[in-house]
């Protein structure tokens, strides 16, 4: 992997963001509105029904991480998406650009891009809603980490697809994430959910990130259990995520998909 | 029928003979499901030579570029860039090749600049800003440096591809219908530049054109493809008289493309 080709697509991406305001509404605009509206919620919930301040506490510190996971994975996608609509994957494929130093340096720019959007999203949450998560946040690392790395093997799977699919199922960059909150257990323990949904919780690891996280937040420690299972599921998936795509990118080439994909 | 005399600098084929292949195609066959888009291919191009690529719509020209850029896997065959096999050899033989085709696009938002910008990182270029100013100079696009791709017309962005496709000094070019959007005047002064850039700097050019004329003007050596197989390899006139079976003078690409399009036809 060269440095300078990976720095390259980051400075393509970086220029994107500069100068597409579409971008920053994703990264910043919209997480801050999201976050407003939970914390008049989470307000409404402690003074109308007594909720107490640390259940409006864990609830704004599952919106802050879920923003994260979200517009990572989108992101990761939506950039490629940009190569797509611009019509210039030929162009930067016909260069010695691996897929590997694409990827990473796709991934390197909405990681900022998300630590961007996470930082004004906390920073509102404590200036009008008095949640500091900024003391809480270096034990929140290791779950950022694990949701900052199924996103990355989530953005790589719809990446292919795309690939495959092209743009025909583009919705997916905005929708997969989605698909999977209702079994990620972000604003409520696992034991909230039937039964029968336990396995498949267990499985994801943003399950056990918001796990953590609720742990962490709650004042009763680290969870090296949520932590080892989000990392061990994350290896599996990312590996998963890595032979997807290598096959399919193949796949796209022996098809001459990678000229006509539009 | 006579084409059209288009001025330009004398080609530089003739003392290529003793230079070594830079480019060997052997065999080179691609299937998309049951549909042979090339089909046996074989050809070489020595070092220092402009080579025109020629044959009618669907012939298999793009394809065959396409495959030698990596963008598609062949089917079978093998293409061999300066000795070395490509697909075990990508990073590397990319690393002095380039290509240019007035169908890409470029990121629409991102000034003429930026998007060189970009590809001067990708080719790792020393001093890319120099490089930038020199190619965008020689190209004549210094005024639209700040001008986003969307607001360029198609000769202006074909004309950023010829940036692009000089940003690293390539050994080898691949450059299809690289005048096809271009007006007569600038059509003439990229025909010059290519033909400079090409003796001092001794790149070997493939070049894929539907203007006959240009490609006589232009390529020592044609490769003629129909139904994505080579009929003609050789000289204009020795392809002019391959293809249309008799004694000519002169080259006459334009009624070979004809003659060929006109069989396929029917």
């Amino acid at each position: 992997m060269k440095w300078h080709r990976v720095r390259a697509v980051m400075l393509r991406h970086t220029y994107e963001v500069r100068r597409n305001l579409n971008k920053v509404f994703d990264s910043v605009v919209f997480p801050v509105l999201s976050m407003l509206m939970w914390g008049f919620f989470t307000l409404y919930l402690a003074r109308d029904h007594r909720i107490q301040t640390s259940i409006a506490g864990l609830l704004l510190g599952a919106a802050i991480l879920w923003g994260v996971f979200y517009s990572f994975q989108r992101d990761v996608a939506v950039g490629f998406l940009d190569e797509l609509w611009s019509r210039n994957l030929v162009n930067i494929f016909s260069t010695p650009l691996s897929v590997s130093e694409y990827i990473t340096g796709l991934i390197i720019v909405n990681l900022i891009r998300a630590m961007v959007g996470m930082l004004a999203v906390s920073l509102i949450a404590w200036l009008c809603y008095s949640f500091n998560i900024f003391p809480s946040l270096l034990g929140l690392v290791p779950y950022l980490l694990n949701l900052v790395l199924f996103g990355i093997a989530l953005g790589i799977v719809i990446t292919g697809l795309i690939f495959r699919y092209t743009t025909r199922i583009q919705g997916l960059a905005w929708s997969f994430a989605s698909l999977l909150m209702p079994v990620s257990c972000v604003f409520y323990p696992m034991s909230s959910l039937p039964r029968w949904l336990h396995p498949i919780a267990w499985a994801l690891p943003t399950t056990h990130a918001f796990e953590g996280m609720r742990q962490g937040l709650s004042g009763s420690g680290f969870s090296t259990l949520h932590f080892e299972w989000g990392l061990g599921l994350n290896a599996i998936y990312f590996a998963f995520a890595f032979f997807f795509f290598r096959w399919i990118f193949e796949a796209a080439r022996a098809r001459g998909l990678l000229v006509k994909i539009e | 029928m006579r084409t059209p005399t288009i001025e330009a600098p004398e080609p530089r084929s003739n003392n290529t003979h003793a230079a070594a292949k830079l480019i060997e195609v052997a065999h080179l066959t691609k299937l998309f499901k049951n549909f042979k888009a090339v089909d046996d291919v074989s050809f070489f191009v020595r070092r220092g030579e402009m080579v025109g690529l020629l044959g009618p719509n669907g012939a298999g020209k793009t394809t065959i570029i396409h495959m030698m850029l990596g963008l598609i896997s062949s089917s079978g065959g093998e293409i061999r860039i300066f000795g070395k096999p490509f697909d075990a050899n990508r990073e590397e033989i990319l690393q002095d090749l380039n290509f240019t085709s007035p169908y890409m696009a470029f990121p629409p938002r991102l000034t003429v600049k930026e998007n060189l910008n970009v590809f001067a990182g990708l080719y790792g270029v020393r001093n890319g800003e120099a490089k930038i100013s020199e190619l965008m100079e020689k190209f004549a696009i210094e005024a639209l440096r700040d001008k986003p791709i969307s607001r360029l017309s198609s000769g202006e962005t074909t004309r950023v591809g010829l940036c692009k496709a000089f940003m690293n000094d390539p050994k080898v070019l691949l450059l299809d219908e690289p005048t096809a959007y271009l007006d007569p005047q600038v059509a003439r002064h990229v025909r010059g530049t290519l033909v400079d850039m090409q003796q001092r700097l001794a790149t070997t050019i493939l070049y894929t054109s539907h203007n006959m004329a240009e490609v006589e003007a232009m390529c020592g050596r044609i490769i003629f493809l129909s139904h994505g197989r080579v009929i003609a390899t050789g000289s204009p006139i020795e392809v002019t008289q391959t293809v249309l079976k008799e004694e000519r003078s002169e080259p006459a690409l334009e009624e070979v493309f004809l003659h060929v399009a006109t069989r396929e036809h029917s």
